[in-house]
């Protein structure tokens, strides 16, 4: 190979495209990584939640005296603790640290406890005595549009509506031979990392707080901590501790605020750990959504139109779930061209547990729809649901359900060829549309 | 109560106090200080914890510290002690087994006991061997392809 | 037991980063010590899926340095520049840009100081396995290291930050008209399963994955990618459910919420597919959802080839299944064996 024949050129490069080893494997292998929750520093308490259980109340009171006489115990704290807001969220600040006028979902945290070690600590935690004033908690995706419902949070239960509008809907109807409709509806999942959520805040002598954290953003973690709690931004550092996997979970505030919070009051190095049970009822998970399709295609097996509404429940805060749900309603037509468009969002908020980014970020679900209503055309027109695909899908020169004009790097004719080539070199073929 | 317990962990006898109802892994993790073996659900579901107790690989969140006593305790520390990752570790790395991490120990602990008791095995039974360690990030694939080449590495060195 | 095969095709596009106007950025910063040792400070974290063996390929491609003589120090706010989160399938494609800006005005300062050093014009240097090279030749002249020395002895410190802004411009407010993101993702699956007609029990008994990464920088990375991703799209389709009960969660154990074992894999077929982008670093973009998002409709439709119903709730659970197919017989539209 000549040596100095440029590698844009011919892809000859030394390191580009090769399989160098990760750094971070054979530590992970050996055992040695220490996660957050592996790591022991010198006067290290140990912290432990009081989660709300309940999806919608008034909080009364937050009677905290006997789990602070619980021996060994250094700090029992509830929301007027806080110094600053208390508040944060990644597209609006509508999550409290620490719940104060209401609960709003079963994963709000109530109080916190920092002692010595975690059986004190999970002993307070038992003795905090709440009074909380039930109230009728929003569920459902009609609930949360009913504009007589009471409002979650101030301004209603709709946080956000998106619209798509492209073409001619009426002229894109009129065109289509075929038209299939259906209602989809997505559940509720969460990203179990494998390890659970996890920090570990000291303040050094410099008057930092330090956070060790499993996190995928510490610059956006710092921006939450410092007004939540009143600290000038260069008083706090976040360091990313390795990571037990994240799948957008940790995109958002976790344990943050809360060692942060602790370890302010105590001035001593705290660690919280979440249990499997909290990671699973805390924090954010994927947002369950109701999708009501109507599709369009040409006896020639061209797309008409597209005709839909999303839903999707955010739970109590909205965290990344207005760009989720707008997302989903962009992602809706699936990759493939259509002239004709109407797609309506709606973020709603709910009293079920909140929802957030996770992989795959609103086309997740989206897709669950796009591609059932792509199968269902192809079988109507009696055409291949891989064909279909093929003649439909987004080339070079056509544009998306935005107008943005496909050019280079557009690969979905790639993949598909890919998977017609596969089912042609083994033999495989669909049972449907039978011949 | 607190007691005292001599126990038996990669080849050493470690004194260690705990309450007779604090499990093996507690004990590993914080008297210990071997932070190895993970706790991913302290309730005998993802395999993060897995141990070897005289030879068979166990969930130390579901062992009794007192019924640990007596017995040989092997945990992944114990796998480079000489400095010297195992073919297994060293297989999660080369072939792409390893992502986040945190299954990793209890994963190789999983596939190790397999290689002690069958050196030449299928990729079935690699599957069943490590069917109750939930690993999240990598699919498994990656993780059976390790363990495969780690067992021709074994089988190549014992003949 | 009564099972039917069916396959089933899921595709989807992916818009790559954050869109809607939001902050899409990346910045690192890298500095090569008097032995020629070099480290980047990248602000972009790695869960475990590799964007710092990513950073190591681009640093060292771009400095012409071996990856085992680059440490990354990542994703910390007191000691690396903000690079935004690790999310959106973005981190290659945006800090790889950046880490690559950054590289590229690191070589420049070493080219010219080595210019000077070697009273060689600066255009027949270019920098190959640590050492700056005569081109055309490529014979050895001086080491980086050596280079570095002078730079660092001249108070130049050899560093260089570079920085990569993705961000987009929000759609139109009323019809979402507008380029919405900097570029896309593109996948499609295909799956085989197996459905047990008398339980409603599914398998996946194969699924083949088609995911453009643009130009994988690290093969096995992104196949780690495409096989994780992948079994989580199974997990969605077929196991996982967080279910509440009056908002009070009912599924908070790994014994009730069920995500998927090695039994329940088949060995996915990853077929890499690279369509190269000139916005990525090398032509690379994202892959990590782009190969999560197909597997549940390649699996919805796969049921649909083999039995001919068709579920549009998920997950798609044995009872779902089941019942589905008692409600197609007593309309009489199940195809009976």
């Amino acid at each position: 190979m000549s040596e100095d024949t440029s590698p844009e050129t011919t892809g000859a490069y030394h390191w580009i495209g090769k399989n160098v080893t990760k750094p971070d494997a054979l530590e992970k292998a050996l055992g040695a990584t220490e996660y957050v929750g592996d790591m022991v520093v010198p006067g290290m308490l140990h912290a432990k939640i009081l989660w709300a259980g309940a999806p919608h109340g008034v909080i009364r009171n937050i009677d905290t005296k006997d789990a602070a006489r619980v021996p060994g115990v250094a700090a029992v704290l509830t929301a007027s603790d806080v110094p600053g807001t208390n508040r944060y969220g990644l597209a609006v600040p509508d999550q409290r640290a620490l719940a104060d006028d209401k609960v709003r979902s079963a994963g709000d945290a109530l109080a916190l406890v920092a002692a010595e070690d975690e059986e004190a600590a999970e002993e307070a935690v038992a003795k905090i005595k709440v009074d909380l004033e039930p109230l009728r908690p929003i569920l459902t995706y009609e609930d949360a549009l009913d504009p007589m419902a009471p409002a979650i949070h101030e301004g209603g239960n709709v946080f956000q509506h998106t619209t798509v509008r492209k073409g001619d809907l009426e002229k894109g109807i009129e065109e289509s031979d075929v038209i299939v409709e259906n209602a989809y509806h997505t559940h509720r999942m969460d990203h179990v990392p494998m390890e659970p959520e996890a920090g570990l805040a000291y303040v050094d002598p410099s008057g930092v707080l330090n956070i060790l954290v499993g996190t995928q953003y510490p610059y956006r973690d710092r921006r939450q901590i410092a007004p939540a709690l009143d600290l000038a931004m260069n008083k706090v550092r976040v360091i990313q501790a390795p990571i037990g996997g994240g799948f957008g979970r940790k995109d958002d505030i976790t344990a943050e605020i809360h060692v942060g919070l602790l370890a302010l009051k105590t001035r001593r190095p705290v660690r919280l750990v979440y249990t499997r049970e909290e990671s699973l009822i805390a924090n954010t998970k994927r947002h369950p959504m109701a999708m009501n399709f109507r599709t369009g295609a040409r006896k020639d097996g061209l797309l008409t139109f597209l005709d839909g509404d999303i839903y999707g429940d955010t739970g109590a805060g909205v965290s990344l779930g207005a760009y989720v749900i707008k997302k989903a309603g962009i992602h809706a037509t699936g990759p493939y061209d259509v002239p004709n468009i109407r797609v309506d969002t709606y973020t709603l908020y709910t009293n079920n547990l909140v929802s957030g980014a996770m992989r795959g970020f609103g086309v997740m679900q989206a897709a669950v729809a796009h591609e059932s209503q792509m199968d269902q055309l192809a079988h109507r027109l009696g055409m291949s649901p891989l064909e279909f695909r093929i003649k439909n899908c987004l080339k070079p020169g056509l544009a998306s359900s935005t107008g943005q004009l496909m050019n280079e790097g557009c690969g979905i004719e790639a993949t598909l060829q890919r998977i017609k080539d596969y089912m042609s070199a083994h033999d495989l073929r669909f049972n449907r549309p039978h011949a | 109560m607190r007691q005292r317990y001599a126990l038996r962990v990669n080849g050493e006898t470690r004194e260690t106090e705990a309450e007779p109802h604090e499990s093996l892994l507690d004990v590993l993790r914080e008297n210990l200080r071997l932070t190895g073996s993970k706790k991913g659900c302290n309730e005998a579901e993802c395999g993060s914890c897995t141990v070897l107790l005289n030879g068979r690989p166990v969930v130390s969140c579901l062992v009794l510290v007192p019924d640990a006593v007596g017995r040989d305790i092997v945990t992944i520390e114990a796998l480079a002690g000489d400095g010297t990752p195992h073919p297994v570790q060293r297989q999660m790395v080369e072939q792409g087994g390893v992502q986040c991490g945190y299954c990793t120990p209890g994963m190789i602990m999983s596939a190790y006991a397999l290689l002690q008791e069958n050196p030449h095995p299928t990729d079935e039974e690699i599957r069943f061997a490590i069917s109750g360690n939930i690993c999240r990030c990598t699919g498994y694939g990656k993780i059976v392809k390790a363990v495969r080449a780690a067992a021709e590495e074994v089988g190549r060195a014992a003949s | 037991m009564a099972t039917r095969k069916g396959l089933g095709i899921g595709s989807m596009y992916y818009g790559i980063g954050y869109g809607f106007s939001r902050a899409d950025i990346g910045s690192a910063e890298i500095e090569m010590a008097e032995d020629g040792t070099t480290t980047v400070y990248s602000g972009a974290c790695d869960m475990g899926q590799g964007v710092m063996t990513v950073v190591t390929q681009v640093a060292a491609e771009e400095l012409g340095i071996e990856p085992d003589q680059i440490r990354v120090v990542a994703a910390d706010t007191g000691s690396t520049p903000d690079a935004g989160p690790t999310s959106g399938s973005r981190a290659t494609f945006v800090q790889g840009v950046a880490v690559q800006n950054a590289a590229q005005e690191l070589r420049g300062q070493i080219l010219d100081m080595a210019s000077r050093m070697l009273e060689c014009p600066k255009e027949n240097l270019h920098v190959r396995r640590g050492e700056v090279c005569e081109t055309g030749t490529d014979r050895p002249l001086v080491s980086v290291g050596k280079v570095a020395h002078q730079l660092h002895f001249h108070g130049r410190r050899a560093a260089a930050w570079g920085w990569h802004d993705n961000t987009t411009q929000d759609v139109d407010p009323e019809t979402s008209q507008g380029d919405a993101y900097a570029t896309y993702g593109w996948a499609t699956q295909l799956a085989e399963v197996e459905v047990d007609t008398e339980t409603g029990r599914i398998r996946l008994t194969k699924l083949v994955s088609a995911t453009d990464a643009g130009k994988a920088i690290n093969p096995v990375a992104v196949e780690g990618q495409i096989e994780g991703g992948a079994t989580m799209g199974l997990g969605y389709a077929l196991y996982e459910q967080h279910i509440l009960e009056n908002g009070v969660p009912r599924t908070a154990s790994l014994a009730f919420y069920l995500v998927p074992t090695s039994m329940d894999v088949p060995d996915i077929e990853c077929e890499i597919v690279e369509v190269p982008d000139p916005r990525g670093p090398f032509g690379a973009k994202g892959v990590a959802e782009p190969a999560t998002i197909p597997t549940t409709p390649a699996i919805l439709n796969a049921i649909y080839d083999a039995i001919g119903i068709r579920i549009t709730e998920t997950p798609i659970t044995p009872e779902r299944v089941f019942f589905a197919i008692q409600e197609a017989r007593a309309r009489g539209e199940f195809e009976e064996d």
